[in-house]
């Protein structure tokens, strides 16, 4: 047997433990081709030189953020699945596959989930580049005779990212996976070191000096230039909020540390247990925190930036004309729109696979006397130390955006718009956290114990 | 503390007509057919049966893990069939211990905090002096920080009947709890259960393939094809070892017939 028909029966066999990646992986699809269709779309016959720059801008503005975060979200997803299977992995080495062969089998895995998520995103992408055309003609910013095109751009570009991205977030998994030794693996598939990689500290800070460097030059080039000052500063939250989210591990110490008290005096058994999961597994919880955090940031960022630009005055050094900051004002919607709908996917994937992954440890936890609400308020409190770190930290990303742009656009540090988005943000993130983590686990309670501690 | 020698006293498990049957479809596995067995508290009994005869299904169903199909079962003469999970876990976790081949540590925890689970799942204080106590009593005191992966499976099954001493629970059950160990592992674990017996009055029950394991009970009852199939008392391996082949010969009767 080769090692891709390991590869094949085991997609077969555990079907569920693809869903995450897969669904990445195919909303990224659509997302990037229906962008880049907007290529093939400026490439038609007699489209006049505004409309093809509007559709340029739009399919490498926000087809290039698509891009980046596809590539986190497989990356992760990516990263915990195989995590998820270290056991599997050491039992592979310990009957004597090579860390080659593992590392082969793993990113050949991805490769078939790859193409199956980007051919099957094919008709989706077509009618969302269709749709967005709508848009931006609706809106006036592209002329109403250009047709529609989804042609050599749109596949090329499509399949070719996801493709990329998906094997090269399945490399980097795969890579820390085999590089440990048998009888590591094993261990490691039950005790974690909560260490970060050098390389992973390394990128957080490239990430968090870049956002800062937008948020400061937002406050400093861009000051009394109008809403060219959006240019750095929607950039800002986006890359420290990446810059936190890598730092994961570290962060979700703090906020145990800070709320260890109170949810063991609150949550009994269940918040004793909630406390201990969360310090000893951080590499998982840093999983799960991520896409939070990435949502809150760049969601709450993003939505005040605009606010606060619809609530100042114009400016005099702007080199933007007004009829095209309502283009951008569009472009900023679709952004957060976008991104909006992808962490919380993400959100929801990350949370419901590591969830449903701990049947059997709930099981375990059954036997030895949880009783179902027991297991149910350990899960629960552990969403409720997530959604808080991941706020928290989210809030912290989108002030590298928001303080500098109000600072350059009104004079004023703290911006004089509504709460209440960011109210609507904070309660989004938790509620799909809280929902996805109580959700997953009711279901894995499910299978009677003595069953789910046997598989 | 009258009450519960009183209790102790008088019978510590009770089945009664209990059958099992898992899947509902076509085929529908009928583990265990009308099975009654009554056992007196302070006693040591082991189950043996050919793979398959529903050894595990039968302890299963008497500890409150899984529901019998049909039947009723007591423990200490308080029924534990007909409730939620919920309330036969609140049940289980006074009254029963139960030991698992694979032991199912909790990976998270150290030794001290597996062990002292079950009291704060129920609750109760944590009560650290009992726990290191009993974790001395399977020769453990030095390991108590230890997580279970940094553990030999020797000692990781000592935890785990540390952890189902804790409680102080009147009936322990045990699932091939010496099926995963070396011979002198497994001698060390027997002995622990023979004393939780012998000296703390507890009951044992005990599935196990190893007729020297068997030997250390009280009595053995032996199961074939989800039923009762005798029982013999006060078993050495010899004995029970010559049954188990009797045993053999009468669930396999095609293979007289083949002759
Ligand atoms: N969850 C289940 N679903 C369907 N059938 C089951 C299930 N669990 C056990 N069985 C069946 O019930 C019968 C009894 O199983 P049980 O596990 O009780 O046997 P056992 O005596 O413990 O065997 P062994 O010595 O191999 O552990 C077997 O035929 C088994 O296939
Ligand atoms: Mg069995």
């Amino acid at each position: 047997m080769t090692v891709f028909d390991l590869a094949l029966r085991s997609l077969r066999h555990r079907t569920g433990g693809f869903v995450a990646s897969f669904l990445s992986m195919f909303l990224g699809a659509i997302v990037i081709m229906s962008f880049a269709a907007m290529f093939d779309t400026a490439g038609g016959a007699g489209v006049d030189a505004v409309s093809e720059e509007t559709l340029i801008t739009m399919a490498s503005v926000v087809g290039g953020w698509g891009l980046v975060i596809v590539l986190f979200a497989v990356i992760s997803t990516m990263t915990l699945s195989v995590r998820q299977r270290a056991g599997e992995m050491a039992l592979l080495k310990s009957v004597g596959a090579t860390p080659f062969q593992v590392g082969r089998m793993i990113v050949g895995e991805t490769l078939v989930v790859a193409v199956a998520a980007s051919l099957l995103a094919l008709p989706l992408a077509a009618g969302g580049g269709w749709f967005l055309l709508e848009m931006l003609q609706e809106t006036g910013q592209v002329a109403d005779g250009v047709g529609y095109a989804f042609g050599s751009a749109a596949l090329s570009i499509g399949i070719g990212v996801t493709l990329l991205a998906s094997v090269g977030g399945a490399a980097v998994a795969a890579r820390r996976a085999v590089r440990m030794r048998a009888t590591e693996a094993m261990t490691a598939a039950s005790i974690e070191t909560g260490r970060m990689s050098r390389k992973r500290v390394i990128a957080a800070i490239v990430f968090l000096a870049a956002g800062l460097n937008c948020g400061i030059l937002t406050a400093t080039l861009f000051d009394g230039k109008g809403i060219d000052a959006m240019q750095t500063a929607g950039q800002a939250s986006i890359w420290f909020s990446i810059g936190l989210a890598l730092l994961g591990p570290v962060l979700v110490r703090p906020v145990t540390a800070a709320l260890a008290g109170p949810l063991r005096l609150v949550g009994g058994a269940g918040g004793y247990l909630a406390v201990e999961n969360v310090r000893r597994r951080t590499q998982q919880m840093a999983g799960a925190l991520m896409p939070i955090i990435l949502f809150t940031g760049i969601a709450t960022g993003t939505l005040y930036m605009q606010s606060i630009e619809n609530g100042a005055p114009p400016a005099a050094g702007s080199s933007i004309p007004p009829d095209e900051a309502q283009a951008i004002e569009t472009l900023n919607f679709v952004v957060v729109g976008m991104l909006s709908v992808f962490a919380a996917i993400m959100v929801i994937n990350t949370l419901v696979a590591a969830t449903t992954y701990r049947r059997r440890e709930f099981g375990q936890q059954r036997l030895v006397g949880s009783t179902p609400p027991q297991v149910l308020g350990m899960v629960g409190m552990e969403g409720v130390v997530l959604a808080a770190a991941g706020v928290l930290f989210g809030s912290i990303g989108s002030i590298v955006t928001v303080f500098p742009y109000s600072l350059a656009r009104t004079g004023e540090l703290l911006p004089d718009t509504t709460l209440a988005i960011y109210l609507g943000i904070v309660s989004v993130a938790a509620t799909l956290t809280l929902a996805s983590c109580l959700g997953a686990a009711r279901k894995a309670i499910r299978v009677p114990a003595v069953q789910a501690v046997a598989v | 503390m009258a009450g519960q020698d009183i209790t102790r006293a008088g019978e510590a498990l009770r089945l009664v007509q209990v059958s099992k049957t898992y899947g509902s479809g076509d085929h529908p596995v009928r583990a265990l057919d009308d099975v009654s067995v009554s056992l007196a508290a302070g006693t040591f009994t082991a189950i043996m049966g050919p793979s398959g005869s529903g050894k595990s299904t039968f302890l299963q169903c008497a500890a409150g893990l899984d529901q019998p199909t049909e039947g009723r079962v007591f423990i200490d003469g308080a029924e534990l069939t007909g409730g939620s999970e919920t309330k036969v876990t609140k049940f289980r976790r006074q009254r029963i211990g139960f030991i698992f081949q694979q032991f199912n540590l909790l990976p998270t925890l150290t030794v001290l905090q597996n062990v002292t689970l079950p009291l704060r799942l129920a609750g109760k204080k944590a009560d650290r002096k009992r726990a290191i106590e009993i974790l001395g009593r399977v020769g453990l005191r030095e390991r108590i920080d230890h997580r279970p992966a940094e553990l030999s499976g020797g000692q990781q099954q000592r935890v785990a009947i540390a952890r189902a001493l804790v409680t102080n629970p009147s009936v322990i059950f045990a699932d091939e709890p010496t099926g995963a160990l070396d011979s002198r592992s497994a001698r060390n674990v027997l002995a622990l259960l023979a004393e939780a017996v012998h000296e703390f009055g507890q009951t044992v029950v005990m599935v196990t393939h190893d007729p020297v394991a068997a030997s250390y009970a009280d009595s053995v009852i032996f199961l074939a094809d989800g039923r009762l199939a005798g029982s013999l008392d006060r078993p050495t391996a010899e004995a029970v070892a010559e049954r188990m082949t009797h045993l053999g010969d009468q669930v396999a009767p095609y293979a007289a017939v083949g002759e």
